[in-house]
């Protein structure tokens, strides 16, 4: 007899003992698919509702629509000898009316990772915080932090469910877990997942890529890679109509995200400009 | 086929064939309309005007949108005003079952997370509005959420939804968040400090607004109902506006 | 879809208001293709003697628009031998455009300018076949016209002396064109008085 099976004999669990066991055993015949782990959505009462979401929503197809859905954007991330980079800007527009500057881009999904903000502001906000929760489960389930590769291909998997259904979402989910090390993995509501080195999103991203393309090194220091998110970003405001407002920069460690600051771009430029002696196509 | 042919037969009979009826499923209508949120420090506003439109026509001069909900939370969903009223009394339900659940008053915050899932439910069939909600967060400060119309959303110091948003907003970022304003001491170099502004200052900015608003859009008038949420409950203020 | 409307391929606004003797008239100086920034460096108000024309839409139609007046305004120049007066340049510019009704410039005119006779401030604006728009306070247009609306009526007011219709119309101007995707990229500002007209560049935001 073990002494474990003597304890068992003489003690009783608590009601926080059972209640945890009640808890298990319910867990237990629970397998993970999309259905059970996504809450449902309501369609609209005819034969064709994509025609219909996509007759009220989409500009490009109804320039007249009444339901305006936010776009326009530019982020970036990329790898490097000192981790990730992840920097944004903070423009929402509709139509050519600026609905908003000061958006938050980056969606903290847990201290570990980061996913970015492009195409629908709604789609990303939810089904980011939405796979921030799946990740949780995952961890109290498998008693294991989430890899960045898992995390992703939920996402993944989620918007393949949905592919064709109208939604609009081009994200890059950032992290470093110690067996994959940092790893971005782009995910967009067409299904598409790549893994990479180096991504910018939105309608400002070929700006962004040219100032990433010409000073980007592996062995650049942080300092030095967080200033190039920042100027790379910065390009991309002053020539995309739709990207603007403010720059928001992270840094991805082993040891989670840090927060690097807030940055206004109408005194940045000129900051930037003044010390770089950049941006000469601009007087002043 | 004989008594169809002679049916059709009618000076009418060539367009009938040529011109297919067009049936699309057009469940939206817009009410026009604005609403406006601005946070203070101790204290928040929402205002909406009490026109209710449809094209041409002032269906209501008197249908007031900017809702006490309860929990010292005011909401207001500004567009088509059927959705409008729906998600208000939806989260109204939600409210009281929560209150049921959990026994105690919403946050703000809370609020602001649950308007975000009911809106993204319907993200296939849109509710057709823009939403604010107003309320004083854990620490007592002025808090304004603003969504989109399918839950995205973000807390601002002020915002201005539906038809005249484009002409009360970048007053508001010029007065509330002193945009493009320098301190005049400083020869350009230094922008104007943020500061709270007072209830008074607020409602005299809000009059402003909505009365410049109705003098350029042809939705907005009739009357301005304002809502200020302080720590002692919600109090309810109203001012005609023009009714041409 | 590939249709495409002229009025906002190019982006673009400007702004008349009157003051007490004085006139003032702004615009942004952005020229763009859709949503890339093209040059910041276009100027759309014009003047022909001492009446001022601010001209927003499409970019090709601007610079056109602009010149065909210069020849205009010449030949009146030549033909009355003195320079036109903004009354008589609104109506010039009315059925100019109205000329081109079924063909028409893709351009949102306004004019400003103090009659040199009377000294009495002008302002007005046309759609763009030619309508006019007297307005004894301000005019708005291009891209940004309906925040500019919303600026305008709210911060001016009537009788304003040179400085203050300047600060005035600036922040209109400027606060307007930042919740307009398609407008900014710097900005002009002209304050015109009877013995002098003021031009000024403001340093704006860059996004």
């Amino acid at each position: 007899m073990s002494i474990n099976a003597i304890a068992k004999k003489y003690s009783y669990k608590t009601l926080a003992e059972r209640e945890l066991e009640d808890a298990n055993e319910e867990y237990e015949h629970f397998v993970p698919n999309l259905s059970t782990m996504s809450p449902s959505l309501t369609l609209p009462p005819i034969s064709q509702p994509t025609e219909f979401l996509r007759a009220h929503t989409d500009d490009s197809v109804n320039p007249e629509c009444k339901i305006k859905i936010a776009h326009g954007t530019t982020t970036l991330a990329f790898r490097f000898q000192g981790g990730i980079v992840v920097a944004v800007d903070s423009r929402a527009t509709a139509g050519s009316w600026v609905a908003s500057q000061t958006v938050k881009k980056v969606i903290e999904i847990n201290p570990m990772l980061l996913g970015t903000m492009a195409g629908g502001a709604a789609d990303c906000q939810y089904w980011e915080t939405w796979l921030g929760t799946q990740c949780r489960l995952h961890e109290l389930r498998n008693k294991e932090r989430i890899s960045v590769a898992a995390a992703s291909k939920i996402l993944c998997n989620l918007m393949y469910e949905y592919k064709g259904m109208g939604l609009s979402m081009g994200t890059m989910v950032c992290g470093c877990t110690p067996k994959e090390g940092p790893t971005i993995y782009y995910v967009d509501s067409d299904g598409t997942r790549l893994k990479g080195d180096m991504f910018s999103v939105g309608s400002g991203q070929t700006f962004a890529y040219g100032v990433m393309d010409s000073n980007y090194r592996w062995d650049l220091t942080v300092d030095e890679a967080l200033y190039l998110g920042k100027r790379a970003i910065l390009a991309a405001t002053h020539r995309d109509a739709y990207s603007g407002g403010s720059i928001n920069l992270f840094h991805v460690t082993e040891k989670g995200w840090v927060y690097h600051g807030n940055y206004d771009v109408g005194p940045l430029f000129w900051e930037i400009k003044e010390k770089e002696g950049s941006f000469n196509n601009v007087k002043v | 086929m004989q008594a169809q042919n002679t049916l059709l037969n009618t000076e009418y009979s060539t367009d009938a064939q040529t011109e297919p009826i067009e049936h699309r499923f057009n469940p939206y209508q817009d009410n026009g309309g604005t609403i406006l949120g601005i946070a203070g420090e101790d204290f928040a506003v929402l205002a909406g005007d009490t026109r209710q439109t449809v094209g041409y026509s002032i269906d209501s001069r008197y249908e007031p949108k900017v809702h006490d909900v309860g929990d010292n939370l005011l909401l207001s969903a500004n567009g088509f005003s059927a959705d409008g009223v729906q998600l208000v009394k939806v989260f109204q339900n939600q409210l009281k079952w929560y209150h049921f659940d959990n026994n105690k008053e919403m946050a703000v915050s809370s609020a602001a997370r649950l308007i975000q899932h009911m809106l993204y439910r319907k993200r296939m069939f849109p509710y057709y509005v823009a939403t604010i909600l107003a309320g004083l967060d854990e620490e007592g400060k002025g808090a304004i959420y603003s969504f989109d119309p399918v839950g995205s959303y973000e807390r601002e110091q002020c915002r201005a939804g539906g038809a005249a948003a484009s002409l009360i907003m970048p007053f508001l970022d010029n007065q509330v968040n002193f945009k493009n304003q320098m301190d005049p001491e400083s020869n350009g170099t230094k922008r104007r400090p943020l500061k709270y502004l007072s209830l008074e200052e607020v409602i005299q900015l809000v009059r402003d607004a909505f009365t410049s608003a109705t003098e350029r859009h042809i939705e907005v008038g009739d009357g301005l109902q304002i809502l200020i949420v302080t720590k002692d409950g919600v109090r309810s203020e109203y001012f005609p506006l023009k009714k041409d | 879809m590939s249709q495409q409307d002229p009025s906002t391929i190019n982006g673009g606004s400007a702004v008349a208001m009157v003051g007490k003797d004085c006139v003032a008239i702004a615009s942004d100086l952005r020229l763009g293709q859709q949503s890339m920034g093209v040059s910041n460096d276009f100027e759309k108000i014009f003047h022909y003697g001492h009446v001022f024309l601010g001209l927003t839409g499409l970019g090709t139609d601007v610079l056109t628009v602009s010149e065909n007046f210069r020849m205009k305004t010449n030949l009146y120049k030549m033909a009355e031998q003195r320079e036109i007066e903004p009354e008589s340049f609104a109506n010039l510019v009315s059925t100019s455009l109205y000329e081109k009704r079924f063909g028409p410039w893709f351009v949102g005119p306004i004019v400003a300018g103090l009659n040199s006779i009377s000294s009495k401030p002008f302002v007005c604006g046309f759609d763009y076949i030619g309508c006019i728009d007297y307005a004894k306070d301000f005019i708005v247009a291009g891209t940004a016209s309906e925040q500019l609306f919303g600026m305008c009526e709210s911060l001016y007011e009537p009788n304003l002396e040179p400085d203050d219709l300047f600060e005035t119309i600036s922040q209109a101007l400027l606060n307007a064109v930042d919740r307009d995707a398609l407008s900014g990229w710097g900005a002009v500002v002209y304050v015109i008085t009877k013995d002098k007209v003021v031009k000024r560049y403001l340093k704006t935001r860059q996004d």
